[in-house]
């Protein structure tokens, strides 16, 4: 906007505006109550006007209001609305606000542009405030996220360091279609895509006919800062998310962040210094003389038995790979302040945490700026930018068919064999005599650095266009860019001791993907109240834009020279390209009543949605919803919400599930290389549309004892119909499988999440939170003629696969001798509890688990070579009742319970924190923080939180040699001035 | 507010620009009517890189199943417990790597050549002999790849009519296994018809394979390679009848009409006892490291691979056989659940070494064979000796001629064991079609050698 047309536009709504009667003026405080601390930005409104106006930094604020007496309504974020009268000669008022310990009068997102108090929410939406996700250092998002909402099944995919989490809310939504949650950030759609790093091609991973890859990703929403989020709102089903469409069927998972309040500038900066410990072992057999290791490995075995009596050495070297310890640290700064026309957000992150593994880490930088600037009464710009810079070093993990891979190389390595180094070259690391590398060369010398620069920015406009006493019209539209550049740099030396092996010493994958999302968002919001205080209509409409495009190229090199790092001189080259762009448009239109005293909620709405990626790119799909709540309040603030809601959403096809491609490849013409086409190995649909998920949930919402304990219980029902199938074809036909919409799956389940607190007062205050989540899935149709196929992630029967079969749970394992488990919990249960006493705080979060198998492939391999821990005692006879049909020995229960997050902090008496750190300093606070410390489970494997495909709807919870999981431990002194 | 119609007035006009029908960028279609040379030429090209992919797995699995070898490989000991039969278990037909294997590849590459076959008549850039010559080459490319499925699976449920929609149509009724023979022995026929009518050339290059050694690369040429598959055919069709295992009234009395086919066909070859240079000669699937490329997965490191020779090679080898020194070697010691060898192979030289698909010592070792059932005992010793002398370096048998024919036959599957070493199964293939497979040696008590690859269960779906 140029300069002129800007100040040209202030002047023309500031006359605008100025049309109401002014004719004092009431100045005042905010405080919060007990302690009197200065509440900033709350927002002070006179009612039946359209006056309002935010308190500064000193809770303080001034505004006109016309003469007579008139009624304040006061509220802020964190805290109860409160309502003052203001006598006609008054002209100073102090405001004391309660604080909202459960948040029953935020506001929670409802529509695209659209919200409502949580005291009148007609769905299960979870709020996750920022004291909860920050209690204790998380690499990533979704890992803080870990045990709080009720409803979402958080796992990591394996221990590496950089993120790689699956969050799977209320069950199975699909079986072939995309498995991820929508993302959106600050109303911008952001990728969370999971880029292969290239693995593969050392591991041959997908050598023994798998094709699904099983690189270890990390899916994208690894990149967000956690300290820069305000707040995450979870739609779990498509009754909360209908609003979003064909995207939803995931979820949602709203992320807001902070941004600028006015007041003097206020600095905060917290440096944290931690490290990261191995968390599990999987723990090896010790041989006791030459006798035992001839008579496991043959009579070569003696020759490393020289001890007295032919005893065996012991050499730890899961231990030397992955005990290390070292020291990690973050620093983050946010800057915050503004005035009644200007607000900004400054932070800045620099992490460097070292990861268990040698050579492994992870590091992010990231700046964000997030501006708030009025315009004029009626128009305010929003423009939030974030540059993260993030370097993942995640060493070599998951299955692998060329003795690659740590935890397939242990197995079959005796712990009597020494693979320590004699010095630092390459060359001076052993060969391992009984497998085709030595991890510890592996990992001092292999790169797998992924490198991403992402930039994210949104610019929002929001215009007032009619603001009175009955009704306002908003016009809001958002403009959003996500994009991503991933580098990944695989990189395998000539020297290492399996490079040889294929005839092909070295090897390099240089993969780069850029991702672009682009968004844009016009909504126009309506408020209407016919007569003060009876009904609330809220009308919204408007449409969202989506053009997104993921191309990814990568230069597999072979053969190669020492010490060369890019592909120029291979001998062997082999480029990939893949290019996935998507267009899609929605169009909205919601309805929101809000009657009978703010008692009772009505709301209905649909969406129209069409995108490219369906077989019609033409065709619109819609997407109904509609909720009803009513609140019973009695006398001392308990009140009981029953609501009840319905929606639908959907899950579009995948990109190119319509079409129908030829294979490609090359073969040694006469004259140089030939390129030939043969028959693809999956028929598209031409006709594909999204899934349809249609949910019924219902439920009740209680604040009781005087507003100290909130209980939530929902109950729902989603079913999910056109199905995206990928189903298997005979092998005669020489194709792998199609593509189509058909069959039906039901999920049911109960959520409930209560929070108590015992103790309310200025120097003490204690809140404990429960949560507690169930859910049963059952697939109820197939297409004609399938009663059941296997997913086609996973292996083979007699290694414990996924049977998608009519009349079972979707995620029923089955073995060789039929029905062997199942993966999806019994139950999930969290707790956790919050003190402040005084200048101290205490907290902690324990997450169970209970039920869900894993098929524990890696404890399968150490029994296969004769190294299981509890090879003689036990794991002998697991290995002979596998081989003779017996899978269900390897499919284990994976309970867990686990101490996720734990801390405690201590402020710093005001006067010892002038005497450090001088009197710009206001607050000082020391915190010790621990991630994942004590962790109880059956589960005999690595961690029982384990995914070998990465992500998947399915196919989860496939035990092959991960990487191991890490406890944190971190120390930290927060400053603000 | 200006400023914000402005914005909305660019976003209806931006998405009124959008372009939602967004097409492939990343593979082509599939090939459709009237074909362009080039399509023609990459579809071609496209059957013989989908016939090779099964190539060197196949190797290895059947050559487990059959003795010849072991794979010692910690990610995955079904190489040792589910192909060797451990504790009597059977091969998994719900697994695609193991039980369920050597079936999809091979149909991939049928169904390829059916892609072509269905729109070759519409080709107007080819002339009729170039159509009829891409006819003649993709029909035997399929009849090969049926042969593949067929040596290695026997409980009479091969489909063979399977140009149908994989979705809309009836699935192809399951033949037995004669009927799938003479289909194969038909398709070799129909195409050799088609070569006939080819004209001189195809209108497309052939692979490597089908050039480096000797010269199969012109329709005239090709039918050669025809013949050679027919006589290998017809061959295993007279062997099971004289083994009892089929009773096929086509090949005759004890196979005697099929063994008589063999001879005639093979003199439509390029059979060769002229020297020991020639003995290699025929066609191969061709492997590479290039830009999309496959390499030959059989090539590792001897000494360091997971993949050994089996034992009881070195055993049975007669001192100083050349074919036994020049494909095994020894390494260190490897075991796996109880198995050991210390024999690595060096039969593949590097990732681009190719693996021969059927070559002149194949075609001698099938000439001694039917002219043994056939009564021509000194032609049949003579053909034997030729290749223990050109190709094992070894001495000839003197009393080969007068011996009986089934010591003769014996000779032949020994000679057949060393000449055809780890290059496509044949071993395996042997003992079963002369219906000797207990004959293989079992390593530990317990294990089974299985008579026959199951029907993978995906086949089922729908049935």
């Amino acid at each position: 906007m140029g300069r002129h047309l800007g100040i040209g536009l202030l002047a023309l709504l500031l006359g605008a505006g100025a049309a109401a009667a002014q004719q004092r003026s009431i100045s005042g405080r905010v405080g919060r109550a007990v302690s009197d601390e200065p509440v900033a930005a709350a927002t002070v409104a006179v009612v039946g006007t359209a006056v309002s106006t935010v308190t500064d930094g000193r809770g303080q604020f001034t505004l006109s209001a016309p003469d007579g007496p008139v009624t304040l309504t006061v509220r802020a974020i964190g805290y109860k609305r409160r309502t003052v009268s203001v006598g006609p000669a008054q002209s100073s008022v102090a405001v004391s606000l309660e604080p909202d310990i459960f948040n029953l009068e935020a506001v929670v997102v409802t529509g695209q542009a659209t919200g409502v108090e949580q005291r009148n929410l007609p769905n299960a939406v979870t709020t996750v405030t920022p004291e909860q996700l920050n209690r204790a250092p998380a690499q990533t998002v979704e890992s803080a996220l870990q045990g709080k909402v009720p409803g979402a099944l958080i796992q990591a995919n394996s221990g590496a360091p950089g993120g790689g989490f699956q969050l799977n809310l209320r069950g199975v939504s699909t079986i072939n279609g995309g498995v991820n949650p929508l993302i959106v950030v600050d109303g911008l759609v952001i990728s969370n895509a999971a880029i292969p790093n290239g693995m593969n091609a050392v591991t041959a991973s997908q050598a023994g006919g798998n094709p699904s890859n099983q690189d270890d990703p990390v899916n994208r929403i690894a990149d967000l800062n956690p300290a820069d989020i305000d707040r995450i709102e979870v739609l779990k089903g498509a009754s909360a998310a209908a609003v979003y469409g064909s995207k939803a069927t995931n979820g949602v998972v709203i992320i807001t962040t902070r941004r600028g309040t006015a007041g003097a500038p206020h600095f905060r900066i917290s440096q944290r210094l931690g490290t990261f410990a191995l968390a599990n072992k999987f723990g090896t057999r010790r041989f006791t003389d030459s006798v035992e290791a001839k008579a496991a490995f043959g009579a070569g075995a003696a020759a490393f038995c020289t001890g007295p009596n032919g005893a065996c050495p012991f050499y730890d070297n899961e231990q030397l790979l992955y005990g290390r310890k070292a020291l990690s640290t973050e620093t983050s700064a946010s800057l915050t302040g503004g005035n009644d026309q200007t607000a900004y957000y400054v932070s800045g992150l620099v992490t460097n945490d070292e990861g268990i593994g040698v050579n492994t880490g992870y590091q992010k930088q990231s700046l964000r700026i997030n501006l708030d600037q009025r315009l004029s009464p009626r128009i305010g710009i929003s423009v939030n930018s974030n540059v993260v810079h993030s370097l993942a070093r995640r060493g070599i993990s998951n299955n692998d068919n060329a003795g690659t891979s740590p935890y397939l190389v242990f197995p079959f390595t005796p712990s009597f064999v020494n693979l320590k180094p004699t010095g630092p070259a390459v060359t001076d690391y052993p060969d391992n005599p009984f497998e085709r590398s030595n991890p510890l060369q592996t990992y001092q010398f292999l790169k797998n650095d992924e490198d991403v620069w992402r930039v994210l920015g949104t610019a929002t406009t929001r215009f007032s266009a009619i603001s009175t006493e009955r009704q306002s019209l908003q016009v809001i539209a958002t403009g959003g860019l996500d994009y991503f550049n991933q580098q990944n740099l695989f990189y395998s030396p000539p020297e290492l001791e399996y490079e040889p092996n294929d005839g092909q010493p070295g090897t390099i994958v240089l993969g780069k993907a850029a991702n672009l999302n682009l968004n844009l968002t016009g909504s126009l919001v309506h408020t209407y109240t016919p007569s003060a205080g009876g009904l609330l209509a809220t009308t919204s409409a408007g449409f969202q834009f989506e053009n997104r495009n993921l191309n990814f190229t990568s230069l597999l090199a072979r053969t190669l020279l020492p010490g060369q790092e890019n592909p120029d001189e291979a001998a062997s080259i082999n480029p990939f390209q893949d290019e996935q762009p998507v267009r899609d448009l929605g169009l909205f239109a919601q309805e929101e009543l809000l009657l009978s005293d703010q008692r009772l909620l009505l709301t209905a709405g649909i969406r129209a949605d069409r995108s490219s990626t369906n077989g019609d790119p033409d065709k619109y799909f819609y997407y109904p919803k509609l909720a009803a709540s009513y609140r019973l309040v009695q006398a001392g603030g308990d009140e009981i919400k029953l609501r009840a809601a319905f929606g639908q959403t959907g899950n579009q096809p995948l990109f190119g599930m319509k079409f129908t491609q030829d294979t490609t490849g090359s073969i040694s013409g006469p004259f140089g290389l030939q390129v030939g086409t043969r028959v693809g190995q999956r028929v598209g649909d031409p006709n594909i549309k999204p899934e349809r998920q249609t949910e019924v949930e219902a439920g009740v919402d209680a604040a009781v004892l005087s507003g100290r304990a909130s209980v939530s219980v929902t109950v729902y029902q989603k079913t999910v119909s056109d199905l995206l199938l990928e189903q298997t074809l005979r092998p005669s036909t020489g194709l792998l499988t199609r593509v189509f919409n058909g069959g039906k799956l039901r999920n049911r389940g109960l959520e409930i999440a209560a929070a108590y607190s015992p103790i309310q007062r200025a120097d003490l205050s204690w809140i404990v939170r429960g949560t507690f989540f169930m859910n049963r899935s059952k697939i109820l149709e197939l297409a004609a003629g399938i009663d059941s196929f296997q997913t086609t992630a996973g292996f083979s029967r007699s290694l414990g696969a996924y049977q998608i079969q009519i009349g079972r749970s979707a995620t029923q394992i089955v073995g060789s001798e039929g029905l062997v488990g199942d993966a999806s919990p019994d139950f999930q249960m969290s707790f956790s509890t919050d003190v402040d006493y005084r200048a101290w705080s205490f907290g902690m979060l324990w997450d169970w688990k209970k039920g869900g198998d894993v098929v524990n492939l890696t404890q399968l391999l150490y029994d296969a070579g004769q190294t299981s821990p509890d090879y003689v005692s036990a794991g002998a006879a697991r290995i002979t009742a596998w081989a003779t049909g017996t899978t269900k020995v390897y499919v284990q229960d994976a309970s867990y319970l686990k101490l996720r997050e734990l801390t405690a902090s201590y402020t710093l008496p005001g006067t010892v924190t002038s005497a450090l750190f001088g009197r710009a300093v206001r607050h000082a606070r020391l915190n010790v923080a621990g991630r994942n410390l004590l962790r109880f489970t059956p589960y005999k494997g690595l961690d029982p939180e384990v995914s070998n495909f990465a992500n998947q709807a399915i196919a989860r919870n496939i035990d092959v040699a991960p990487f191991p999981p890490s406890r944190s431990f971190f120390f930290s002194v927060d400053l603000d001035f | 507010m200006k400023a914000n119609y402005l914005l909305l007035a660019l976003a209806v006009l931006g998405l009124g620009a959008c372009d939602f029908d967004i097409t492939n960028p990343n593979n082509p279609d599939p090939i459709g009517t009237n074909p362009s040379r080039q399509r023609v030429a990459n579809a071609a090209a496209g059957i013989l890189i989908a016939s090779r992919q099964n190539a060197a797995d196949f190797i290895l699995d059947v050559g487990i199943i059959g003795r010849e070898a072991y794979r010692f490989d910690g990610s995955d000991p079904r190489f040792v417990t589910e192909l060797l039969g451990e504790g009597g278990g059977a091969l998994d037909p719900g697994s695609r790597a193991f039980g369920g294997d050597h079936w999809l590849e091979h149909y991939t590459a049928i169904a390829s050549a059916n892609e072509l076959l269905n729109v070759i008549g519409t080709a107007t850039a080819l002339s009729a002999a170039e159509q009829n010559a891409t006819r003649g080459f993709a029909e035997t490319m399929e009849a090969w790849n049926y042969l593949m499925v067929v040596v290695t699976h026997t409980e009479d449920s091969i489909p063979v009519d399977v140009d149908r929609d994989p979705v809309a149509d009836a699935p192809p009724p399951f033949v037995s296994n004669d009927s799938a023979y003479r289909f194969i022995a038909g398709l070799l026929d129909t195409a050799n018809a088609h070569l006939t009518a080819g004209g001189t050339a195809f209108p497309f290059t052939l692979s490597a394979g089908f050039s480096s050694f000797g010269f199969f690369d012109t329709p005239v040429l090709f039918r050669q390679f025809n013949r050679a598959l027919k006589a290998r055919v017809q061959a295993y069709r007279a062997s099971r009848v004289a083994s009892g295992i089929s009773t096929d009234a086509a090949c005759g009395v004890a196979g005697a009409t099929c063994y008589a086919d063999v001879l005639a066909l093979l003199a439509a070859t390029w059979i060769d006892t002229s020297s020991a240079a020639t003995l290699n000669n025929g066609v191969y699937n061709v492997f590479g490291t290039g830009a999309g490329d496959t390499p030959n997965a059989l090539f590792q490191d001897p000494q360091r691979g997971e993949n050994f020779a089996h034992p009881q090679l070195a055993d049975s080898a007669e001192p100083g056989d050349l074919r036994f020194s020049t494909k095994v070697v020894s390494r260190p010691a490897g075991s796996s659940r109880g198995l050991t060898s210390s024999l690595g192979w060096i039969r593949y030289g590097s990732p681009a070494a190719p693996i021969p698909i059927i070559r002149n010592e194949e075609l001698i070792l099938l000439r001694a064979e039917a002219n043994n059932a056939l009564g021509n005992a000194t032609p049949s010793a003579d053909d034997i000796n030729y290749v223990r002398v050109k190709s094992g370096g070894l001495a000839a048998i003197a009393t080969l001629a007068a011996a009986t024919p089934a010591a003769r036959l014996n000779q032949i599957l020994h000679e057949r064991r060393y000449s055809l070493l780890y290059e496509g199964g044949h071993r395996w293939i042997d003992m079963r079609r002369f219906g000797r497979v207990n004959q293989l040696p079992i390593d530990r008590a317990g294990d089974l050698v299985f008579s026959t690859y199951p029907v993978p269960s995906d086949e089922l779906i729908g049935r």
